[in-house]
């Protein structure tokens, strides 16, 4: 292992949101482990931008899959900063909505992250120093029609994030949710022109915001924010204000 | 390593954790780490961080949960450490 090494991990760190914060964490002088599940091609295209950094594939859904993160990450230095971005979406109203695709949705977002926050936690109990920041969505707060489960998943996640933070406190770990209200991503870009116009009537700065401006808050919680842990922060241009 | 030896070395990491101080006087092999020393089960976490340091072993979650007694944690150890 390279002691010397400050590592930083963001899940589903190869698209979107994920690869901004993997770009900001590098610039921030982290050694960044990029996970992916099934994004190789992008991963290893953030992987190739950025000194030090490095991929790990993994399905987050299983028990073996955030184990094998575990492993991979013990041989590379010290664990500083966690970013638990990884995530996934199965919308349909909740009429029509499929109990399989529940278990799909729940088992990447909540169990993946508690998961994981409970192995890669130890790491950081043991170097009593460490950031984990758990990337939520507004929807956990407002709700939004057809997306019961995912709503139901990030509302979890920043309850998660509290009673981690109070749990870990001890340790010199601050625990802190980032929650997007609608970012210009692969998620975004598939909704019609009749929803995206909808979605801009309820920021009021009328426009989406960018991966970048999501992941320069992570960057700031991750090397400053001394004082925060705890917490939701909300990044989603004025449409709900926690 | 044998296991008196394994036991004072428990006994030491143990110490500023335990409530109970006449349990912990009289600690032999069927003490439990909870109910007796009355350790706070918060604390369980750095006890275990400290005998991976104190023997240089690693403690998987699976393994640290069978620990309840001072007998769980010497075999533990002592099955590591042989």
């Amino acid at each position: 292992m390279n002691n010397e090494l400050k590592v930083a991990l963001v899940t589903g760190g190869g698209t979107g949101i994920g690869a901004a914060c993997c770009r900001e964490l590098a610039k921030a002088g982290y050694a960044v482990g990029i996970h992916y599940n099934s994004s190789s091609g992008p991963a290893e295209a953030v992987q190739a931008e950025l000194e030090n950094s490095f991929t790990i594939q993994a399905d987050l859904s299983t028990r073996e899959g955030a184990d094998e993160i575990c492993t991979a990450l013990k041989e590379r230095g010290n664990l500083e900063v966690l970013v638990n971005n990884a995530g996934m979406t199965m919308d349909a109203p909740l009429f029509s909505a499929k109990i399989d695709d529940f278990d799909k949705v729940v088992n990447t977002n909540m169990r993946g992250t508690w998961y994981l926050t409970k192995r890669l936690g130890r790491l950081m109990m043991r170097n009593k120093t460490g950031r984990v920041i758990n990337i939520s969505s507004v929807v956990g707060s407002t709700g939004n029609p057809t997306q019961s489960v995912y709503g139901m998943t990030k509302a979890a996640i920043d309850n998660f994030t509290r009673t981690a933070a109070m749990e870990f406190a001890p340790y010199n770990i601050l625990v802190n949710s980032v929650a997007p209200g609608f970012i210009e991503t692969k998620m975004t870009d598939v909704l019609s022109e009749d929803v995206q116009q909808h979605i801009l009537g309820q920021i009021p700065l009328n426009r989406m915001g960018t991966p970048e401006e999501v992941a320069s808050f992570v960057r700031f919680l991750a090397t400053e924010g001394t004082y925060c842990t705890g917490t939701v922060f909300h990044v989603n241009g004025g449409m709900y204000g926690g | 390593m044998e296991r008196s030896e394994i036991l004072n070395k428990v006994k030491e990491i143990l110490e500023p954790y335990v409530k109970n101080e006449e349990a912990f006087g009289n600690i032999n092999e069927d003490t439990s780490i909870l109910d007796d020393l009355q350790v706070n089960s918060a604390r369980l976490v750095d006890i275990i961080l400290a005998f991976e340091d104190e023997f240089d072993i690693e403690v998987d979650d699976e393994a640290a949960d069978q620990v309840g007694t001072i007998g769980d944690a010497i075999e533990l150890i002592h099955g590591q450490i042989n």
